[in-house]
């Protein structure tokens, strides 16, 4: 049967190839041989020999692929394990069969309360940090594949591989997949404390960076817990309290979070999203209380001397009134005897 | 489709009550009975309550399965997982189905 589709391979073939060598401005060169065959051969031998077809390349009767990106589970992987390693803050949630309809109302409210978080002031050197609200998604994964994704990202390095010859360190490799099967899962790995959560349907929100202003604002939409991440009122917020918005407010459950590499619970997360000022009014903050720290010690040091110092310096001035009287007693009594003896002789 | 949860018959489900540890292995049939109910459970009068423990607790998951006619089940997701509690709570609420076809 003549081929489905009228292109022949071989023009297909010698298109690709004239694509990657007209770079290398052998094409000129090809015509040439072309022209003087007879004459040329071992040097058109040689030419050919280093043409090769793109990495890329498929053959024209390979029809594209008809799965969507998000059924190809090697498209998930990748964007999986590029979502670990870009993103420093994560929360699972749990999603008990929640209807299309209730998730568009709950991702309503979290733009609602993101979009209230206070915008990111200049800094001290003019420049103003990217807003990220935009950028918070709640997306529904693959549970599996994502356990998949994060034992690629914890066990798997590609730099230790380099000096293998033919062999591809990519996440989808062999050599990646060898590398996983074999590795042992100690318990306090960061894989080893989240593989419990890895349970039934899951759906993770992803921040760019680590902002415990958004962080409060998102467990106090979609986890509240009062009186700290109190969920919106009714007057402030109406559509919060709309019946779809919350049948699927209530079918999620936050079961855990992974900031920088390290795995938190609920109670962590609240802790995180408390923090006052952000990592900046963090950092200040222990400043100084390093400072302060050093002022303790040396109060404490000096506090021993200065109180025996003080209690000295007390009884001092003590004797010294006493003594003042007692010499004031004195003078008066030597004055009464001066008196008494002047009036016995 | 694969690794569907099971399907349970949830008509006669009144009210759940769960208490798990997300990061205890033993909770995930727990949570996997949670996923299992439907969609609509909470519009046809199903109560869900379910509260998560703290990392550091070793509490067993609870779950707390009252029917219908008033009786309540508490099941271990330990040791049945959640095949067995779903046998569980389908043969009960196929004694009742059998009670709701031969009154009607």
């Amino acid at each position: 049967m003549p081929p489905r589709i009228h292109c022949s391979a071989r023009s297909s073939v010698s298109r690709a190839l004239q694509r990657t060598t007209s770079s290398q401005g052998l094409a000129a060169f090809l015509l040439q041989s072309s022209k003087n065959s007879s004459r040329h051969y071992a040097s058109a031998s040689s030419l050919l020999g280093s043409l090769r077809l793109p990495d890329n390349y498929i053959p024209p009767t390979q029809p594209p692929s008809a799965r969507k990106p998000d059924q190809r589970k090697a498209q998930l992987l990748r964007s999986y394990t590029a979502l670990l390693r870009s993103t420093p803050l994560i929360l699972f949630f749990q999603h008990n069969n929640v209807t299309f309809v209730e998730w568009a109302a709950v991702r309503r409210e979290l733009r609602a309360a993101l979009a209230k978080v206070p915008a990111p002031i200049a800094g001290p050197d003019g420049r103003v940090p990217v807003d990220i609200s935009e950028s918070i998604e709640l997306q529904v994964i693959r549970t599996r594949i994502f356990g998949i994704g994060l034992k690629i990202v914890e066990f798997f390095d590609a730099d230790a591989h380099k000096g293998q010859s033919n062999a591809y360190t990519h996440d989808l490799s062999a050599t990646a997949y060898e590398t996983i099967s074999k590795a042992p899962i100690d318990e306090n790995s960061m894989y080893g404390q989240i593989s419990p959560l890895l349970a039934g349907p899951l759906a993770v929100l992803t921040f760019p960076a680590v902002s415990p202003a958004h962080l409060a604002a998102v467990i106090s939409t979609l986890a509240p817990s009062p009186p700290a991440f109190p969920a919106p009122s009714r007057k402030k917020n109406p559509g919060y309290h709309d019946p779809i918005a919350q049948s699927g407010l209530q079918k999620l459950i936050l079961v855990g979070g992974r900031i920088d590499g390290k795995v938190f619970d609920q109670e962590g997360l609240r802790w995180v999203g408390g923090i006052e000022g952000g990592l900046d009014g963090l950092r200040s903050q222990l400043i100084s209380m390093l400072q302060s720290a050093g002022l303790g010690l040396t109060t404490a040091l000096e506090g021993q001397s200065k109180g025996l110092w003080l209690a000295l310096e007390g009884r001092r001035t003590q004797l010294e009134e006493g003594s003042g009287g007692a010499k004031k007693e004195e003078s008066e009594a030597a004055k009464e005897e001066k008196k008494e003896g002047e009036t016995s002789t | 489709m694969h690794n569907q949860p099971p399907t349970m018959i949830t008509r006669f489900i009144t009210e759940v009550v769960t208490k798990f540890n997300p990061f205890s292995a033993r909770s995930r049939a727990t949570r996997l009975f949670l996923s299992s109910l439907p969609p609509d459970a909470r519009q046809t009068g199903i109560t869900i309550n379910n509260t998560v423990l703290p990392r550091t607790s070793t509490a067993p998951p609870l779950l707390l399965i009252k029917f219908k006619d008033g009786k309540e089940m508490k099941l271990d997701g330990e040791q049945l997982g959640i095949k067995g509690i779903v046998e569980e709570v389908d043969r009960h609420s196929r004694a009742l189905q059998k009670q709701a076809d031969l009154t009607d």
